[in-house]
């Protein structure tokens, strides 16, 4: 009996020993540092890997895809994702960490010599950064997973830039994926472009520790970015020249770059596809970055949103479940029944003629498009509109305001050399907006706003009805155009008119306007009365983007 | 998961051995020695990861054991003239576990490919009925016990990386499960017998992958089937 006793209980304690032990935690190393741009997991998960010819089966099994290999051309090199998994900093400069995507090109072994040299050995390296998304589990990375929000961008960029023989680094931004921060620092100038610097550093640090571990950085970087991302791109740009660090070229595409200008006409009426998303993002953003926009978020939100509207977004659920839900409007940002400063029951801000001022500048806008913007069960409270506008009329941004003083309607711009800013602000909101705008002197060791040092392309789409490009872009030019920039420094291509003669993108521009038509023809097939406008309103935006980013990657092809 | 619960019969085994122990007569103790043909019919879930590591739909995830030959050794205690009590094990075989389900992964080889290695601590506890009567040179047996299984060294192999995304350590829980077998004896002078058994085997191992940091699990059922053939030595 002894024996036997003697054999189970060393069996079960060599068990148990090995149980207590053996089971390690990563594979790789891991890297817990607070150091913004420490990569935590070191070398990256490589979330799928594909050889050109893969990819582009890959993508011409979606609808979307034998649209964008047209437009990008077909994959010349394979590609490996990874997920990078970085330090940062949030929106009040609190210790945060947050994921992207690093996409390195591949080739065989047995490529070709051309194939070689364009996919793998020293590569140029592209900083991007992606649109707005609502959605919380955004993740560049997740190529494989067709219902991740993120699949669509992530199949552009890798197909215009990363099959095509670039390095392509692009964070999720903070807030996002499994970002420990727990909200997203929108338009926030110096965090996102901290954040967008983090991601290029933890990615630089990869390179040479991933399966394709002989594609390198050839030291030249491009930094472009679509929508919110066109904003970044400008703010990471703006942040790299200051800090000195080399910058290739850079391409913001139809980026909200003038806040204040673009904020102006939003809240005077000029109310774009989209703006009960990103008027709570934007507040949302500011709210925790620098506080004072509320002191409750009743202040601004009507009662029927107010309450968890500052968590609401990004969330895990898709945007079409929280108009569902009646967690936000789908259009009506402002009370059709619009404010009447002094009368009834609204107060008066004090001065009678800006009262009636306010009254005429905040009535019901007569472009369609911008009334959709107006109706019950709406967003904001009237009160926001008066005491922002308020603001806006006695502090005026030059770039929204005609020589006298009147605003302009439908969100154009006045095209007074210099637009500047407003010189003062005193609505919080505001306050916010001007700090962000890229026009506000943000470094000390600068003596203005943003001013491109390296070629730099501003491209967008006139009509867009998202972003306006003439209260941006236009907004932009506008505040270059006296200071005598060397020519050629500063590209602005609208893909509606083209840059005329010797114009380099005119493939981008006839491909854009054919896509627009088709998108028309395609709804006037499919019963619309109105020539298919709506649609291509509607569609507009998004339509851009894959021709901005072919225009980016010619623009970078010359460097 | 479900959870076998096999401490009833770790019980009752060790109640039984107690009970015949005292009816023990001399040459009780026997030594084999053989060899173990084991065959793995192995059963896994797809492997489930969640964010990065999410295994996209309409790919599949699975795995094979290959088949091992090993050392099999065992003592005996003979408790009675139809009783046996056998502490089987083997030298650790070193399986190969073997990728099944979706060809590639992206554009990763995966099916058919040996992703990782894998060496197996596995003794078995059995208490073995002989049929016949003792003097009978031919007696067949039937037996059932218990296995524990550890595993150890368990390494990705470089195709086994590739398709994880990364540098992958794995993770396979320990198990313990029933145990059949039958067999037959036969005994070819006073101290000298040979065996031929064949037993089945319960062996479930929750398994972690970790992959760069980023874990997908599964469970898998090896399910050995193991051709015993052993000469016995009692004494």
């Amino acid at each position: 009996m002894r024996i036997f006793r003697t054999l189970l209980l060393s069996a079960c304690a060599a068990g148990l020993l090995a149980g207590c032990g053996g089971s390690g935690t990563s594979g790789g190393s891991v890297n817990s540092s607070s150091t913004r741009g420490t990569l935590i997991q070191n070398p990256p998960l490589r979330t799928a890997s594909v050889t050109a010819t893969d990819f582009t089966a890959q993508l011409n099994a979606t609808s979307a895809g034998p649209g964008l290999l047209q437009v990008a051309g077909a994959p010349t090199c394979g590609i490996d994702f990874h997920y990078i998994q970085y330090a940062t900093v949030g929106g009040a400069g609190e210790a945060t960490t947050a994921t992207g995507v690093l996409m390195v090109p591949t080739a065989p072994a047995n490529a070709s010599p051309a194939t070689l040299a364009q996919c793998t050995g020293p590569r140029p390296i592209v900083l991007y950064a992606h649109g707005t998304s609502t959605v919380k589990t955004f993740n560049l990375a997740a190529i494989s997973d067709q219902t991740n929000d993120a699949n669509g961008e992530s199949a552009l960029i890798a197909t215009m830039f990363a099959a095509q023989g670039y390095i392509l680094v692009a964070p999720n931004y903070a807030g996002y994926d499994a970002s420990t921060l727990p909200y997203h620092p929108y338009l926030n100038a110096d965090q996102q472009s901290k954040d967008m610097i983090d991601a290029l550093t933890a990615a630089r640090s990869a390179l040479g520790h991933v399966f394709a571990s002989g594609t390198t950085d050839n030291h030249k970087l491009f930094i472009t970015g679509y929508s919110q991302g066109g904003y970044v791109a400008m703010a990471t740009q703006q942040a790299l020249e200051n800090l000195g660090q080399p910058v290739t070229a850079a391409a913001p595409m139809s980026g909200p770059y003038a806040t204040e200008a673009f904020g102006d006409a939003m809240l005077l009426g000029s109310v774009d596809i989209g703006s009960t998303v990103f008027i709570p993002m934007i507040t949302t953003s500011y709210q925790n970055s620098y506080g004072g926009i509320y002191n409750s978020t009743s202040d601004i939100y009507e009662s029927a949103y107010a309450t968890g509207i500052d968590s609401l977004l990004p969330n895990t659920s898709p945007l079409a479940t929280l108009f569902t839900q009646g967690k936000l409007p789908q259009l009506a940002l402002f009370n059709s029944t619009t404010p009447t400063p002094g009368s009834g029951t609204t107060p008066s801000t004090g001065n009678t003629t800006l009262d009636a001022e306010l009254t005429s500048v905040l009535a019901l806008p007569s472009n369609p498009l911008f009334q959709s913007g107006f109706g019950s069960n709406n967003l904001l409270k009237n009160s926001v509109r008066i005491a922002y506008g308020a603001d806006a009329l006695v502090n005026q941004d030059q770039a929204i305001f005609t020589s006298a003083g009147a605003p302009l309607a439908n969100g154009a711009i006045f095209t007074q050399v210099g637009a500047p800013l407003a010189t003062s602000t005193t609505y919080p909101l505001r306050t916010k907006l001007q700090l962000n705008d890229m026009r506000y002197k943000r470094y000390s060791s600068s003596t203005t706003g943003f001013v491109p040092q390296h070629p730099t392309l501003l491209c967008g789409g006139a009509n867009d009805p998202t972003v306006f490009f003439s209260v941006n872009a236009g907004t932009m030019k506008a505040y270059w155009a006296p200071m005598l920039l060397p020519n050629g420094l500063v590209t602005v291509l609208d893909l509606e008119t083209g840059l005329g003669n010797g114009d380099p993108f005119t493939l981008a521009e006839g491909g854009f306007a054919q896509t627009i038509a088709g998108i028309k023809t395609q709804a006037v097939a499919a019963g619309a009365t109105d020539g298919g406008v709506s649609a291509a309103t509607q569609a507009y935006h998004d339509t851009v983007a894959p021709f901005c980013t072919a225009a980016a990657r010619g623009f970078f092809s010359q460097f | 998961m479900k959870t076998y619960t096999t401490t009833p019969l770790f019980a009752a085994l060790i109640l039984l051995v107690g009970l015949i122990d005292s009816a023990h007569a001399d040459n009780d103790n026997e030594l084999r020695l053989g060899a173990y043909l084991i065959h793995y019919n192995a059963q896994a879930q797809d492997a489930v990861g969640t964010g990065a590591a999410a295994v996209p739909s309409g790919y599949h995830l699975n795995l094979s054991v290959d088949n091992v030959q090993t050392l099999y050794l065992a003592y005996v205690r003979h408790l009675s003239p139809h009783f046996d009590l056998e502490l089987a094990a083997g030298i650790p075989p070193k399986t190969n576990t073997v990728g099944k389900g979706s060809p590639t992964f992206g554009s990763v080889p995966f099916a058919g490919q040996t992703i990782a290695t894998t060496r197996w601590f596995s003794p078995t506890l059995l208490v073995n009925y002989k049929f016949l009567d003792p003097s009978s040179a031919f007696r067949p047996y039937m037996g059932l016990g218990v296995n524990y299984t550890h595993f150890y060294n368990n390494a990705s192999t470089a195709a086994g990386d590739a398709v994880g995304g990364g540098p992958t350590l794995v993770n396979l829980s320990d198990s313990v499960g029933a145990s059949g077998t039958i067999g037959i004896s036969y005994r070819v002078k006073k101290d000298w017998t040979l065996y031929g058994s064949y037993s089945q085997t319960h062996i479930r191992s929750a398994a972690e992958l970790i992959s760069a940091g980023a874990s997908r699990k599964t469970t898998i059922d090896f399910q050995p089937g193991a051709v015993v053939l052993s000469a016995g030595y009692s004494f």
